[in-house]
């Protein structure tokens, strides 16, 4: 038998056009915040969405927080956001506790409206829009 | 070189901000930003500003990635030549984002189909016909999931005017979007 290896943290700081993402299996937290508009959006969040794939596989965290603070999503970030939702709505089918936090400023209608997006289309996931006080 | 021309068409056509050139992605934010910068410093409204930036990125990124599908040269970086052009239209009391780039003329019938099945449909036509796209893999690209003119329509106020023009054999793309 080969030992098992113990999952990675992910951490990728934050650029102009690229949020801050904190992936952490220690304590089953997914953090992502600012802008999204990146060169090629494809190629940025692939990393990312194996990651939470990996987690959701080996991890045995009994519940994981999901913290979604975007101020600004491209079209094709937006894709990439959905994409992601699918790999959660997986996960919380087979008996994963999943809690997602939608975070926006009070003005931001834009990101609002995406999150109540999110909340129509993914409606077995736990999701809560909270307004960034 | 006659600058006083160019300030005076600037300032006939309210323009704000323009830029010509090649455009890349570290160039977009650098525009975006000072545009945003300008707008808020004027006190236009936050929800206005926040609606341009994302009519302009989505804007700029056709016009990187068009150029992508024609250059493949160099994998990792985007850039194409075009015209951004944000500014107020005191007739309609409005802003506008307005772009410009080479297209080919192969693309004309394609980009006519698209624009004017977005221009036909309403607010909540738009939003379901995004959600259904994103699903999707349809229109997906290498870089984006083709989805960026129904992205400007959702937040445009008006309905998006276009128009094509052939210069000396070849063909450009104009679209403008009233925020």
């Amino acid at each position: 038998m080969c030992k098992e290896e113990k999952m990675e943290n992910l951490l990728i700081q934050e650029t102009k056009y690229t949020p801050r993402v904190e992936l952490n299996a220690d304590d089953g937290t997914i953090k992502i915040s600012g802008k999204s508009y990146p060169e090629n959006t494809f190629d940025y969040y692939l990393p990312i969405t194996n990651w939470i794939e990996n987690y959701f596989k080996e991890s045995q965290n009994v519940k994981t927080i999901v913290d979604l603070d975007l101020e600004y999503l491209n079209s094709s970030s937006l894709k990439a956001y959905f994409d992601m939702f699918d790999i959660l709505e997986d996960a919380s089918q087979n008996k994963k506790e999943i809690k997602i936090n939608w975070i926006y400023d009070e003005d931001n209608d834009i990101s609002q409206e995406t999150g109540e997006d999110f909340i129509e289309d993914f409606e077995d996931l736990d999701i809560s829009l909270v307004v960034k006080s | 070189m006659n600058i006083s021309k160019i300030r005076k068409v600037m300032n006939e056509e309210g323009i704000v901000f323009s830029f010509s050139g090649m455009i890349s992605q570290s160039l977009t934010s650098f525009m975006l930003e000072a545009a945003k910068t300008q707008l808020e410093n004027s006190g236009e409204d936050t929800k206005m500003i926040r609606s341009m930036f994302h009519i302009a990125v989505e804007q700029l990124q056709n016009i990187m990635s068009y150029s992508k599908e024609k250059d493949s040269s160099d994998k990792n970086r985007y850039i194409s030549p075009g015209v951004l052009v944000i500014g107020y239209n005191e007739e309609l009391n409005k802003y506008y984002v307005n772009s410009s780039n080479e297209i080919y003329a192969e693309s004309i019938s394609e980009i006519t189909e698209k624009l004017e099945h977005i221009n036909s449909l309403d607010k909540d036509s738009l939003r379901k016909l995004l959600r259904e796209k994103l699903r999707s893999a349809e229109d997906k690209h290498n870089r984006g999931a083709g989805v960026g003119f129904i992205e400007i329509a959702k937040r445009s106020s008006e309905k998006l005017e276009y128009s094509f023009e052939e210069i000396e054999g070849k063909h450009y793309f104009h679209i403008l979007a009233y925020v």
